[in-house]
C-alpha cells in the first residue's frame, strides 16, 4: 500500500485513566476500503481506541491520523466523512427516532436533513416506529438508529463498536450485508466485536488487543496461518477406542471433553484424515463441530481467556 | 432491516462538492448551528413551556393575590405601596424574589445544558458529528444566555404591564420623594434591566457547575443554593468591599435609580463583579470542557 494514505494510522498511542493503562503504546494502520475487526476482552481497550479515533477521548502520548492527518492538522475536519458510534449509541429519550436524526443532521450542516427518510427506512424504522420518542426504542432498535445516524455523514470511514449488540438474528445478518456492501462501494470499516465468526466473515484485516496492547494484527490470512490449530468437537460410536487410535498421532490430540464426547486439537487436513482412519477402524463419527476457529484459536491463546469469559 | 438493500449516497471529498453537499462553516457559524438547535430543543421542554407561561401570567395571579388580602409585604422596598400604587407591584415582586427566583430561572436551563448531554450519555453521539467542541461549548452557552436574556426582558415586560394595569400612580421612591408616573415606568424597566448584568453571571455559574459535575441535580440546585448563601452572607455583618464582590449584590443594584438623588456605583460596580465573574466562570467552564474524556473511562 505504498503511496496510498491509511484510512487510519494510529502511532505509540497510550492513554492512561489514572492508574489504569487503557492503551500501551498501540500501533494500528487500516488501507483504505478495508474492513479491519478490533478483537479483545473486555477491557482490553476497543472502545478506548474507537473513542480516540472520533476524538472522544484525547490520547496522552502518541500520534492517531485519520486520512493522513492528526486532529491538530485537521481541525473542524477531522471527522468530515466519518461516522458511526461507540458502545451503544445514546439519542435524546424525550425525542423520536426522527427529531433526533433532525438534530444530528442539523449538526452536520449540508444536505444531511435531505437523507434522513431513506435512513429510516435502511434502519427498517419507518412508520410509527420513526414517531416514538426513543426512550421506548429496545437495544437492537438504538443501534438500528446508530447505524441510520451514521449514514446521514456519508461515511467514507465508518467506527462501529459492537453494531450487532441487542439485534435479533435478521439485523445481525443483514447488517453484515450492509457492511459487505460498504465495504465494496470503498468504505472503511472499523469494527469492534466479540463475535469472531463475524469478524472472520467480514473483516480483510484484524488488531487484537489485551490489556490495552496489541498481541497480534495483520491481514485475516496472515493471522490464521500464524494460528494455533482449530479446536473440533466430536462425538463417535467409540470415544476410547478414538483416543486410543489419536495418542500415537503427533498432529492429532484428542481428550475427553467434561460435557461428554471428545475435543480434537488438530489441522483441517489431519482431520479429514483423521476421520479417515476412524472409518478404517469401524469408528463411527457420529458429530464433528469446529469448536475454535482457527482466529478464534489465536485470540484465546494471546489473551488467555476462555471461550465462556469472552461469550458470557 | 433493509440497510444493504441500496448503493448510500457516497462522501463527497471538500473540493468536488456539489450544491448539495456540506459546506464547513467557520467556528461563529458553527457555534450559531448548535446554538439554534439548541433553542429548539429547549423549546420543546416542558418545563421551559412552564417557566415561560408563568413569567406571563405570573404578575397577574400576584396582582389578584393582592387584590385579595388587606396586608402588604411591608418588609420589602415598595412593598407598603402595593395597595395604593400600580407600579409598586412590579417593584415588590423585584426586591422579594430578584435574588433567588432569577438564579433559578437561569440555573434550569444553564445547570443542565452541559449535564444534561452526561446524563442521557449523548455527549459521544453530538461530538460525533461535524461540529468542534468548541461550537457545542458557545453554542450552548450562548442558548443558555439567550434564556437568560429573554426571561428577564419578558419578565420586564409582564411585571410593567401588570404594574400599569393595576394603576398609573405616581411612585414614592426610596427617598420618599414622589416619582411621576412616566418617569416611574422607565425606572421600572431600569430596575428590572439591571438584573441583566448578574443573570448573566449566575448563567456562567450555573454552566460551570453544569460542565464541572456533569450532575444536572448540582447544576441546578448549585446555583440556587449558591445564591441564597450570597443572600444569607449579605446579612452578615461584612466589609463593603466583600459585599460588592458577591455575585448577588448587583440584583438590588437598582435601589440607587430611586434614591433621592439617583446613585448609581452600586450599579456600575456590580457591572465589574458581574463581568469578572462572568468571564472567570466561562473561562473555567471552557478550561474543564475542552479536556475532559467522553465516555470509555
Amino acid at each position: 500500500m505504498t503511496g496510498v494514505t491509511a484510512a487510519v494510522e494510529v502511532r505509540g498511542v497510550t492513554k492512561w485513566f489514572g492508574e489504569t493503562t487503557a492503551l500501551d503504546a498501540v500501533d494500528l494502520t487500516v488501507s483504505p476500503g478495508d474492513v479491519h475487526g478490533l478483537l479483545g476482552p473486555n477491557g482490553a481497550g476497543k472502545t478506548t481506541l474507537l473513542s480516540a479515533m472520533f476524538g472522544l477521548v484525547l490520547p496522552d502520548e502518541g500520534t492517531l491520523r485519520l486520512f493522513g492527518r492528526t486532529r491538530a492538522e485537521a481541525g473542524a475536519q477531522w471527522l468530515d466523512g466519518v461516522g458511526g458510534f461507540v458502545e451503544t449509541p445514546r439519542f435524546y429519550p424525550y425525542l423520536s427516532g426522527r427529531r433526533n436524526l433532525a438534530v444530528l443532521a442539523g449538526l452536520d450542516g449540508g444536505d444531511a436533513a435531505t437523507l434522513i427518510d431513506d435512513a429510516l427506512k435502511r434502519a427498517g424504522l419507518t412508520g410509527p416506529v420513526s414517531r416514538r420518542k426513543v426512550r421506548g426504542y429496545s437495544l437492537g432498535m438504538r443501534q438500528r438508529l446508530g447505524l441510520a445516524a451514521a449514514m446521514l455523514r456519508r461515511p467514507r470511514l465508518l467506527i462501529l463498536d459492537e453494531p450487532a449488540n441487542g439485534m435479533d438474528p435478521a439485523g445481525i445478518r443483514d447488517l453484515r450485508t450492509a457492511l459487505r456492501r460498504l465495504a465494496r462501494d470503498g468504505v472503511t470499516v472499523v469494527i469492534s466485536s466479540h463475535d469472531m465468526a463475524q469478524i472472520e466473515e467480514i473483516c480483510d484485516s484484524a488488531t487484537i488487543l489485551s490489556e490495552g496492547k496489541v498481541l497480534a494484527a495483520g491481514r485475516l490470512d496472515a493471522l490464521r496461518a500464524s494460528a494455533p490449530d482449530p479446536v473440533w468437537r466430536m462425538r463417535t460410536s467409540d470415544d476410547p477406542g478414538t483416543l486410543a487410535l489419536a495418542a500415537p498421532l503427533s498432529e492429532v490430540k484428542a481428550a475427553s471433553h467434561d460435557d461428554g464426547g471428545l475435543v480434537v486439537h488438530a489441522a483441517k487436513e489431519d482431520m479429514d484424515a483423521f476421520v479417515l482412519a476412524l472409518g478404517k477402524a469401524d469408528i463411527a463419527v457420529r458429530g464433528l463441530d469446529l469448536d475454535r476457529t482457527p482466529l478464534e484459536a489465536l485470540f484465546f491463546q494471546l489473551t488467555g481467556e476462555t471461550k465462556a469469559e469472552v461469550n458470557p | 432491516m433493509t440497510l444493504a438493500a441500496e448503493r448510500w449516497p457516497a462522501y463527497v471529498e471538500p473540493g468536488a462538492r456539489d450544491s448539495r453537499a456540506v459546506v464547513r462553516p467557520d467556528s461563529i457559524a458553527g457555534a450559531l448551528v448548535v446554538w439554534r438547535i439548541e433553542l429548539t430543543k429547549l423549546s420543546g421542554m416542558i418545563q421551559i413551556r412552564a417557566m415561560v407561561l408563568l413569567s406571563i401570567i405570573g404578575p397577574f395571579l400576584v396582582l389578584g393575590f393582592l387584590n385579595l388580602q388587606s396586608a402588604t409585604p411591608g418588609d420589602t422596598p415598595f412593598g407598603q405601596w402595593v395597595h395604593a400604587i400600580g407600579l409598586a407591584i412590579p417593584m415588590t415582586i423585584l426586591g422579594f424574589g430578584a435574588q433567588w427566583i432569577l438564579p433559578a430561572i437561569t440555573g434550569v436551563v444553564a445547570g443542565d445544558i452541559y449535564s444534561s448531554e452526561d446524563h442521557y450519555g449523548t455527549w459521544k453521539t453530538i461530538l460525533t458529528r461535524s461540529r468542534t467542541r468548541g461550537e457545542l461549548f458557545a453554542g450552548k452557552f450562548l442558548a443558555a444566555v439567550t434564556w437568560a436574556v429573554g426571561i428577564v426582558l419578558l419578565l420586564t415586560v409582564t411585571d410593567l404591564i401588570a404594574g400599569l394595569v393595576a394603576g398609573r400612580e405616581p411612585v414614592v421612591g426610596l427617598g420618599g420623594q414622589l416619582v411621576p408616573a412616566g418617569h416611574a415606568t422607565w425606572l421600572v424597566a431600569a430596575s428590572y434591566l439591571s438584573q441583566l448584568a448578574p443573570m448573566l453571571g449566575f448563567t456562567a455559574l450555573a454552566a460551570l457547575l453544569s460542565v464541572a459535575t456533569r450532575n444536572s441535580i448540582a447544576g441546578i440546585g448549585g446555583t440556587v443554593v449558591i445564591a441564597v448563601l450570597f443572600q444569607i452572607v449579605t446579612l452578615a455583618n461584612m466589609p463593603a468591599w466583600a459585599q460588592q464582590v458577591l455575585l448577588s449584590t448587583p440584583f438590588m443594584a437598582w435601589h440607587g435609580f430611586w434614591g433621592a438623588p439617583p446613585y448609581y456605583g452600586p450599579f456600575l460596580w456590580g457591572l465589574v463583579t458581574c463581568a469578572a465573574w462572568f468571564a472567570v466562570c466561562t473561562l473555567a467552564a471552557w478550561l474543564i470542557f475542552r479536556r475532559r474524556t467522553i465516555g470509555a473511562a
